[in-house]
C-alpha cells in the first residue's frame, strides 16, 4: 500500500481493521454481540501503548444525546481507533432495552435512575455509576405577540398544564387579566424525560399532565406550533431556545421569589427554579475496567465544564470545576474498585 | 360522428343524446391526478436542491455565466439534435456511459475498497471468482454436461472454502497490496470481457489489441494518477473498468463512424461548459453557490458543527446493508417465486396449502415495517445473537421486510411468460429444469429486476425497523464488519432534522436527502442498465 496519500491514510488504516474484523465476523464468530465480548478484546493488547481502541455503545436520553455526540466527536478526534455509536432511545427505553440487559456500555438520562430500573439492572449484574454531566433548563415559551403571559407563577403553569385543565380552557380562566381565548398547548411526549421532569416539578406528581395538548419528541415541532398562534404555549429543553432566541419568547418563572428568566447564568446559579435540572450519564461499572471506556468517561467529565461545548454547541449549562473534580474522583474510585 | 346535421338530430332524438362533457371532465381529472404527485414532489425536491447546493448565495453574474457556458451550448445542441437524431443518439449514448461509469465506479469503490477491503475481496475472488470464470470459459469451448453442476458446486463450496481459508488467502492479497489485487481481480477479467465485446459486436479494431491496451494503460497512467491527491491507485484501478474502458470503446466507435462524429460535440460542449463554470466565476470574483452537498460532506463523519458535518459512516452503513439485502432477497425471493409458480402443486390438498401460502405472502407485503423490526429484534438480534444494531441483523431484518414484495413481483414476471413457450419447450423434449433455465428465466429477469430494485429502494429508506433493532443514531466510523455496529442514512438525517440550528435544518438535512437520492438513483440506474441488457438479449 505504498500509494497512500496522506488524505486517505486514516481511511486506509480503517480498511485493514475492517478487513480483519469482517474476517473474524465471517469466520462464524456469531457470539460477538457487538460490544464487550469481541471487539473490546483489542483493547487488552494495547494497554501499554497510548493508542486506545475498542467500541463504546451509548444509549439513552434524547436530551443528553447532542451533548454525548459532541463529546464523542471530540474524543474520536484524539482516538480515531475507538468506535463510538450513540443511539437516542429516551432515558427509560435505554435502561430497559439496552443498558440493563448489558447491551450498551453507557446510558444517558435526563433524570436520576428510578428504583425499578436500578433493580432491573442489579438483576442482570449491571451496576450503574451515576455522573452528572450538565444542567438543563426547561423553558416555557409563548408566541412573540403574547405580551400578557411573559411572567408566570408555578401555580399558573400548573393550571395550564395540570391534569384538570379542561379542553376549552381559556387564558382568562387562569388569570382574569388575560384574554378570553382558548389555550393551545404544545408539550413533550410521554416517553421523553422532559415530560417526566416537567410534570414532576410543576405538578408535583410524575405523569400528571393534561391530555389536551400536542405531544412531540421534536423541539422544532413545538416551536413551529407556538409560532403559529398568539394563544399558544409550549415547553422544551433550553438548548433549542438558546440557539434560536428570537423565534419564540421565554416565560420568566416565578417560584415565589420573583420572576426569573431562563439563561445560562440563572440556571447554573440555581436562581431559575424549579425548571432547571441535572443531566446524567450512567456508565456500566463493570465496563469501566476497559481502558477506552474509562478514558472516555474521564474525558466526558472534563468536557462537562467546557463552556464552548456544553453551552455554545449544545445549549446546556456547564458544570463548575469543583463539581467536575468531585465526579472525576468518584469515577476514578469506581474504576480502581473494578481493578 | 355523423356528417349531416339532419341525421344527427334524429340520432339525438333516438338515443337521448350523448354529452361529451363527462368524458372531457374525466380526462382532465385523470390528468390532474397524474400531475398531483409529480408536482408536489418536484416542488419539494426543488427546495431541497436549492438548500443542498447553497444556490442562494450565488450572485446573478454566476447564473449569467452558467447560462452562457452550460445552458446555451446544451440547448443549442438539443435543437440541432432534433434535426439530426443520429447525433442526439450518439450524445445520449456517451452521456449514459459516462454517468453510469462514474456511478458504478463509486459503487465498486465503496463495496470492494471500503466495505470488503482488498484482502477479504481477494480471498473470495480466489475461492469463487477464479473457479467460476475458469468453468465458464471451459464450458464455452468444450461441450460438457458436468460444468453446470460444477458451477453449482463452486457456488455452494466457494463461500465455505473462502471463509475457512480466509487467513492464508487474504494474506496473499496483503502481499500483493490493494492495487495488485485489483489489477489481477478486476483489470484482468475486464481485458477478457473487452476483447470479447470488441470482437463480437464491433467490426474494425482487433479485440486482442483492445485487451492489451486494457492491461497496459492503467500501469502507464499510474505516474500521472499519483500526482492527483484524491485519486489513489486502487481507486483508479476500480474506475478504469467501469468508466475508462466502456467510455473509450463507445467514444472510439462513435468517432470512427462519420455520421456520428458530430454527436460527440454535445457532451464535449457540456463538459467544457462545466469546466469553465468552475473556473471563470473565480477569476472574475463572482460569488458562486456554497454547496452543503460536496466532497467533504460525503467523506467525513457527523459533527456538531454544521460546516464539518458529514454522512460518510451512514452512507457506507446503508450501502453495506443494502448490498447484503440485495443478495439475500434475490436468492431467496427468486427461489421462492420459481418454486411457487413452476413446481408447487396447484391441485388437491397440497394445492390448497400452496394457495394458502400464496395468499399469505401477499398479505405479508402489507404488514407494517415496525412489526418486522420486532421480528428482527427477537429472531436475529436475540435468538441468533447477531447483535444489536449490527449490519447482519439489519440486513436480515430488511430482507424479511421486502421479501414478500420481491416474491410477488418475481411471480408476476414468471407468470407473464406465455404458457405456449413452456409447452413448446416441453414439446421439444426439454426437462422442467431446462425450460426454466433456457426459456422462463431469460424472459422473466427484466421483470424480476424491476420489482427487486423498487423493493430495495424501499428498504434503503426504511427507518422504523432499524430503530427497533437498535441501530445507532450517530456513529463516527463505518461498520467494522458484518457484525459491527452500523448507522444508516435515514437515521442520521432524521436526527439532524431535530437539531435546532438553521444550518442543520436547511443545509445538512437537505444535503442528506440529496445523498440518499443519489444512492437510490445509482441503484436504479444500474438496475435499468442490467434490465435493458437482458431485454435486448436475443434468446
Amino acid at each position: 500500500m505504498t500509494d497512500d496519500k496522506t488524505k486517505t491514510a486514516s481511511r486506509r488504516s480503517f480498511l485493514t481493521t475492517a478487513g480483519a474484523v469482517g474476517a473474524a465476523g465471517l469466520a462464524g464468530c456469531t457470539e460477538e454481540s457487538g460490544n464487550s465480548n469481541g471487539e473490546s478484546g483489542g483493547s487488552e493488547g494495547t494497554d501499554t501503548s497510548t493508542e486506545l481502541s475498542g467500541a463504546i455503545n451509548i444509549t439513552g436520553s434524547s436530551t443528553v444525546f447532542p451533548l454525548a455526540t459532541a463529546v464523542a466527536e471530540q474524543f474520536r478526534a484524539d482516538n480515531p481507533e475507538v468506535e463510538i455509536s450513540v443511539q437516542s432511545t429516551g432515558s427509560g427505553g435505554g435502561f430497559e432495552n439496552f443498558f440493563c440487559p448489558g447491551e450498551s456500555d453507557i446510558n444517558n438520562a435526563s433524570r436520576p435512575i428510578k428504583d425499578g430500573e436500578q433493580e432491573n439492572c442489579t438483576d442482570n449484574d449491571v451496576v450503574p455509576h451515576e455522573v452528572v454531566v450538565a444542567t438543563d433548563a426547561l423553558t416555557v415559551v409563548i408566541n412573540n405577540e403574547n405580551d400578557w403571559a411573559t411572567e408566570m407563577t408555578v401555580e399558573e403553569l400548573e393550571q395550564v398544564w395540570g391534569p384538570d385543565a379542561s379542553a376549552d380552557q381559556t387564558w382568562a380562566d387562569v388569570n382574569d387579566q388575560w384574554p378570553d381565548e382558548e389555550i393551545e398547548r404544545f408539550g413533550a411526549a410521554e416517553t421523553s424525560g422532559t415530560f417526566d421532569y416537567f410534570t414532576e416539578t410543576i405538578m408535583g406528581e410524575e405523569g400528571a399532565h393534561t391530555q389536551d395538548y400536542e405531544p412531540t419528541e421534536t423541539d422544532r415541532t413545538i416551536v413551529q406550533g407556538v409560532q403559529g398562534s398568539p394563544y399558544a404555549i409550549g415547553y422544551f429543553g433550553f438548548a433549542y431556545f438558546f440557539q434560536n432566541p428570537d423565534q419564540v419568547t421565554a416565560v420568566a418563572i416565578d417560584d415565589g421569589d420573583g420572576a426569573v428568566k431562563p439563561s445560562l447564568e440563572t440556571a447554573s446559579s440555581g436562581e431559575y427554579t424549579p425548571l432547571s435540572r441535572p443531566l446524567f450519564t450512567y456508565p456500566n461499572e463493570a465496563r469501566l475496567s476497559e481502558e477506552h471506556i474509562a478514558e472516555f468517561m474521564r474525558y466526558f467529565i472534563e468536557q462537562s465544564t467546557n463552556e464552548k461545548v456544553v453551552a455554545e454547541q449544545v445549549g446546556y449549562v456547564p458544570r463548575s470545576d469543583e463539581q467536575a473534580q468531585q465526579e472525576l474522583d468518584d469515577l476514578n474510585a469506581a474504576i480502581e474498585e473494578m481493578g | 360522428m355523423a356528417t349531416g346535421t339532419e341525421r344527427q338530430g334524429t340520432d339525438r332524438a333516438a338515443f337521448g343524446g350523448v354529452s361529451r362533457l363527462r368524458g372531457v371532465v374525466f380526462r382532465y381529472v385523470t390528468f390532474a391526478a397524474s400531475l398531483f404527485g409529480i408536482l408536489s414532489l418536484a416542488v419539494l425536491l426543488g427546495y431541497v436542491f436549492w438548500d443542498a447546493f447553497g444556490l442562494e448565495t450565488a450572485a446573478p453574474a454566476w447564473y449569467a455565466t452558467m447560462v452562457v457556458t452550460v445552458v446555451l451550448p446544451v440547448a443549442g445542441f438539443l435543437l440541432y439534435a432534433r434535426r439530426n437524431p443520429l447525433a442526439g443518439r450518439t450524445a445520449l449514448e456517451l452521456a449514459a456511459t459516462a454517468t453510469g461509469g462514474v456511478l458504478s465506479g463509486f459503487a465498486l469503490v465503496v463495496v470492494l475498497e471500503v466495505i470488503a477491503g482488498p484482502g477479504l475481496w481477494f480471498a473470495y475472488f480466489l475461492a469463487m471468482g477464479v473457479p467460476l470464470g475458469a468453468l465458464y470459459l471451459y464450458g464455452r469451448r468444450v461441450e460438457a454436461s458436468w460444468t453446470g453442476l460444477a458451477v453449482l458446486g463452486v457456488l455452494v463450496a466457494g463461500p465455505v472454502v473462502g471463509t475457512a481459508l480466509l487467513g492464508p488467502l487474504s494474506r496473499i492479497g496483503g502481499f500483493l497490496g490493494g492495487p495488485g489485487v485489483y489489477y489481477l481481480s478486476v483489470i484482468a477479467p475486464t481485458a477478457l470481457v473487452a476483447r470479447h465485446v470488441v470482437d463480437e459486436y464491433l467490426d474494425g479494431p482487433n479485440g486482442n489489441y483492445v485487451a492489451l491496451a486494457t492491461l497496459v494503460a492503467p500501469i502507464l497512467a499510474a505516474p500521472a494518477i499519483d500526482t492527483v491527491a484524491v485519486l489513489s491507485r486502487s481507486v483508479w484501478l476500480l474506475f478504469f473498468p467501469t468508466l475508462v474502458v466502456p467510455f473509450s470503446i463507445v467514444a472510439g466507435r462513435n468517432l470512427a463512424t462519420p455520421g456520428r462524429r458530430v454527436g460527440v460535440a454535445g457532451p464535449l460542449a457540456f463538459a467544457l461548459g462545466v469546466g469553465l463554470l468552475a473556473v471563470v466565476p473565480d477569476l472574475l470574483g463572482v460569488a458562486g453557490p456554497s454547496p452543503w452537498f460536496d466532497w467533504q460532506y460525503v467523506t467525513s463523519a457527523p459533527s456538531q458543527t454544521a460546516e464539518q458535518a458529514g454522512l460518510y459512516p451512514a452512507i457506507i452503513g446503508s450501502i453495506f446493508m443494502i448490498v447484503l439485502v440485495a443478495l439475500l432477497t434475490l436468492v431467496l425471493g427468486v427461489g421462492a417465486a420459481l418454486y411457487l409458480e413452476e413446481y408447487a402443486p396447484s391441485s388437491g390438498p397440497a394445492g390448497a396449502v400452496t394457495q394458502f401460502i400464496r395468499i399469505n405472502i401477499s398479505n405479508l407485503a402489507g404488514v407494517p415495517s415496525v412489526v418486522y423490526g420486532i421480528l428482527g429484534l427477537a429472531v436475529f438480534a436475540n435468538t441468533l445473537q447477531f447483535g444489536f444494531g449490527t449490519v447482519a441483523t439489519a440486513a436480515f431484518t430488511l430482507s424479511l421486510l421486502i421479501l414478500p414484495i420481491v416474491i410477488i413481483s418475481a411471480r408476476e414476471a414468471i407468470r407473464s411468460v406465455p404458457d405456449s413457450l413452456r409447452e413448446a419447450s416441453y414439446g421439444m423434449g426439454a426437462t422442467r429444469w431446462q425450460t426454466i433455465k433456457n426459456v422462463i428465466m431469460p424472459r422473466a429477469i427484466p421483470g424480476i429486476l424491476t420489482g427487486t430494485i423498487l423493493a430495495l429502494g424501499r428498504a434503503i429508506g426504511e427507518t422504523a425497523p432499524l430503530i427497533m433493532i437498535g441501530v445507532a443514531t450517530t456513529k463516527f466510523s463505518p461498520p467494522s464488519g458484518l457484525f459491527g455496529k452500523m448507522t444508516a442514512m435515514p437515521m442520521q438525517v432524521f436526527t439532524w432534522s431535530s437539531y435546532p440550528s438553521e444550518a442543520f435544518q436547511h443545509g445538512v438535512v437537505a444535503a442528506g436527502v440529496v445523498t440518499l437520492l443519489v444512492v437510490l438513483l445509482t441503484m436504479n440506474s444500474v438496475a435499468i442498465l442490467l434490465r435493458n441488457e437482458f431485454e435486448r438479449g436475443d434468446y
